[in-house]
């Protein structure tokens, strides 16, 4: 009977678990509470072992996963022309209540531009393009709050790339060209 | 990745694959395997697909999925009950008439098929087959076989007619969730490719049996309505028969054709127009005139965009398909086609550009 239980209880906290992830995150934040419900009844729980790859630069994605437990690090893959060479190249760890591959929602088949790799033993929301899809054709009221919210994010990456775009461009270009020399300078 | 976790990730992967396997083959055997739940099967795809989109209509309407369901299921056994009720009195009779004539037309096609031969001999001398008495002897055996088989095709037809509509209203119920906890079961490595490839297939076959159905519809009543403004015998059941048949492709519109062309042919019933090739003629004109429909207007705006199929592969297909299983074979021939197409075209895709 205990055991019986424990099951019960175990599973209402996972569901508890990926209700408040959903309901803080950016993307569901405007949802009511049934078409939160309804967003849950459409997505899905995947589990990732300490060092399994979520997925891996060059393959096709369909869709993003949110952390609801564990640890994810984003890495890009970067080859040396002269040796023909790859390695890896860190970019950023992500916990509990982040998003990654948010891009691939709205991309046709688009490929990842970076391996994300669980660095625990990891839970995930999977949310999928097919998933946003039935999402628009079941309620849609539901799909245009997450599609516009879905655009905000989007944007606002593309808003900070340009800008680290920017900052590089500067940065290159003082390294080309050094800044003029002060008189008495000495050298 | 070290080697411990590649031998836990190598054997789980290897679990959820076999077991999803597993689950659709022991699906695949049950369907193939128990009497009639093929047909059962096949017709609740059709109206889970047919049906699909009114519930999702309903439902965007704040209706919750159980009666969004329930309402187009009720919906249309009341209108298929009407239209029973109404059309099985005349059908009856027409039936009741054909099965009368059906002796007399036996004999008239014979006449008329050793008179054709006759002609034939006189223009080829080595023409020796007696193609006459070989029709004649497989008309007698299907006409044999038709009237012992009847009741056993009678309780086959309600078995369907009970099974059908419970598959279809669980599809429509649980078909997600049961595709999602198939879906869950898929290893992470192929997960996507799992879930993008059923959205796929789900969204083609849906796309598929309705445009199919429409097309149907359109061309059973095409020549439903132009026989009886002929004042053709049997206009209802011609125009059933051109529907049902017209969903095999290209061979379909041929033989949906065939039984109005033959009793034009051999018919000298006082029902019938006196002269046999104005008769002929108009029979003609009525098929040709829904195929014009069918192939001008439905075909290239409906069907084409669906399945993207050679013409020679959809040939193969429904032949292989009838090789299988007869004239359903013929029917499901194209979307199983596409499907593998799909499939394989997906897989590839998967295999060998992610590795270049």
């Amino acid at each position: 009977m205990n055991y019986l239980w424990d099951n019960i209880f175990k599973r209402t906290r996972r569901e508890a678990d990926v209700h408040s992830v959903l309901r803080e995150n950016i993307l569901f934040e405007d949802l009511t509470d049934r078409e939160l419900r309804f967003v849950e009844s459409i997505i899905h729980v995947r589990r990732f072992h300490a060092g399994e790859p979520v997925f891996r630069q060059g393959e096709i994605g369909v869709g993003m996963y949110l952390l609801i437990k564990g640890r994810v690090e984003i890495f890009v893959s970067d080859t040396f022309a002269e040796t023909d060479e790859t390695r890896e190249i860190f970019i950023t760890q992500l916990t509990a209540g982040d998003f990654f591959g948010e891009l691939a929602l709205v991309e046709d088949n688009g490929r990842r531009t970076a391996s994300a790799i669980a660095r625990d033993e990891s839970v995930m929301v999977g949310f999928f393009k097919p998933d946003l899809m039935e999402i628009l054709s079941r309620s849609p009221a539901a799909g245009i709050k997450i599609t516009l919210r879905l655009a905000e994010v989007l944007g606002r990456r593309l808003k900070e790339t340009t800008e680290k775009v920017s900052e590089l461009r500067q940065a290159l270009k003082e390294l080309r060209e050094p800044p003029p020399l002060e008189p008495g300078d000495g050298r | 990745m070290d080697d411990r976790l590649s031998a836990i990730l190598r054997r789980e992967r290897r679990i959820k694959t076999v077991s999803v396997l597993v689950i659709l083959a022991s699906t695949a055997i049950i369907v193939f395997a128990v009497d009639f739940m093929l047909v059962s099967f096949v017709m609740a795809f059709v109206v889970n697909y047919l049906l699909s989109p009114i519930v999702n209509s309903l439902e965007r309407r704040g209706l919750p999925r159980q009666t969004a369901i329930m309402i187009p299921f009720l919906s249309t056994g009341v209108l298929i009950g009407l239209g029973i009720y109404n059309l099985l009195p005349v059908a009856s009779t027409q039936f009741t008439l054909l099965e009368s004539q059906l002796p007399k037309y036996q004999v008239d096609l014979a006449n008329l098929v050793s008179a054709a031969e006759e002609r034939f001999k006189g223009f080829s001398k080595l023409y020796n087959f007696s193609f006459s008495q070989t029709v004649n002897s497989w008309v007698i055996a299907q006409t044999s076989a038709l009237s012992s088989s009847l009741p056993q095709f009678i309780s086959g037809s309600m078995t369907v007619l009970i099974l059908t509509p419970f598959l279809a209203y669980f599809m429509l119920q649980d078909g997600r969730r049961i595709s999602r906890t198939v879906l869950s079961m898929v290893p992470n490595n192929l997960f996507e490719l799992a879930l993008n490839l059923h959205h796929q297939l789900n969204a083609q076959m849906g796309g598929f049996i309705r445009a199919r159905f429409l097309e149907a519809a359109i061309v059973g009543l095409v020549v439903w309505i132009g026989l009886q403004i002929a004042d053709f015998p049997y206009a209802i059941l011609l125009g059933v028969f051109a529907a049902v048949t017209n969903l095999i492709p290209y061979l379909g519109p041929l033989i949906g054709a065939v039984p109005a062309i033959l009793i034009a042919l051999i018919s000298e019933d006082a029902m019938v127009t006196p002269s046999i090739s104005i008769n002929l003629f108009i029979v003609t004109a009525i098929y040709l005139f829904a195929q014009l429909i069918d192939v001008a207007l439905i075909i290239p705006f409906v069907v084409a965009r669906i399945v993207n199929l050679h013409p020679v592969t959809v040939i193969i297909v429904i032949i292989i398909g009838s090789q299988v299983m007869g004239v359903l074979g013929m029917m499901i021939s194209i979307p199983v086609a596409s499907a593998i197409k799909l499939v394989f075209q997906t897989f590839y895709r998967h295999l060998t550009e992610l590795r270049s």
